[in-house]
């Protein structure tokens, strides 16, 4: 799928969500498979408390960073800010929905600064991650 | 001759940390296979490699290895982070990461640590720079004064 670059964007505009399924194929690939590693050992995962490998909170602005590429492409790549909060473990096994919204627009050295706070969510509706990111359009 | 420099670790605890301690990463070259593999592990499917770009996150566990490279980490969980992407990443750029513990904490009986960073390419230009917390899990003591 090709990259959708959009200029035009409107205070209280929704982006489009992205649907994510965390396997843990995908968490070993992103994390490397380490003994004594909550991402990848899951004995040890559940030896300090958690029901399963966790994905890494890193995972998570990854799919907020593609979200705002989609949204403004290279404006996001330079010139882009992104500020996140992990309020929950993602698990082996979720499916996350990654959501945005633009909350303002900031005139930034004769571009716009585009401000759009962001959530991931879980398959129960419970947020994991949330924040802001911005990036400029001309 | 001199003898080669040996780092000594440190088992990582709220009172072992030093703020103010830096850290740099070895260099490491952006090849194809990075790109892939996170394209595949975050399901991004832009066309990264057609570009000669990278995804702006790449290097972000570059940024959050950096404690290893002193301190013996038992377990840790991923509290904050803090991005500006200054430049693109790009395929076949050689960078490294820099990185200084600037604030250590307690709260809610948790130990933290907060970290800034820079990511570099070779003429050390900035490419990306930021800040991140992170929950120190200690080594639980072992009975007997044992470590495990």
């Amino acid at each position: 799928m090709a990259t959708r670059v959009e200029t035009e964007t409107t205070v209280g505009q929704i982006l489009p969500s992205l649907a994510k399924d965390v396997s843990q194929r995908r968490i070993d690939v992103y994390s490397g498979v380490k003994p004594r590693s909550i991402h990848s050992d899951e004995a040890w995962a559940h030896q300090k408390g958690f029901r399963a490998c966790l994905a890494q909170g890193m995972m998570s602005t990854a799919y907020v960073s593609q979200m705002m590429v989609n949204l403004l492409g290279p404006g996001f790549a330079r010139g882009g800010t992104m500020s996140m909060a992990f309020i929950k473990p993602v698990y082996a096994g979720d499916r996350l929905s990654v959501h945005g919204i633009i909350k303002d627009k900031q005139p930034d050295n004769g571009a716009t600064r585009v401000v759009v706070e962001v959530w991931v969510e879980n398959q129960h509706g419970e947020k994991t991650a949330v924040g802001h990111a911005t990036g400029l359009v001309a | 001759m001199a003898g080669s420099q040996v780092t000594e670790f440190r088992k990582l605890t709220l009172d072992s940390l030093k703020v103010g301690e830096e850290f740099v990463s070895d260099d490491h070259l952006v090849i194809p296979e990075d790109i892939e593999a996170h394209g595949f592990a975050v399901e991004d499917d832009h066309p990264w490699l057609a570009e000669q770009t990278a995804p702006p996150t790449l290097m972000a566990n570059q940024a959050l290895h950096l404690r290893h490279s002193k301190y013996i980490v038992h377990a840790g969980l991923h509290a904050r982070m803090e991005f500006n992407f200054l430049e693109p990443i790009r395929l076949g750029m050689r960078v490294r990461t820099r990185g200084k513990v600037i604030d250590k904490f307690e709260r809610r009986g948790k130990p933290y640590m907060v970290t800034e960073y820079v990511t570099e390419d070779e003429t050390g230009r900035v490419l990306v720079r930021g800040q991140f917390t992170q929950m120190i899990i200690p080594e639980p003591e072992a009975p007997h004064g044992h470590a495990r």
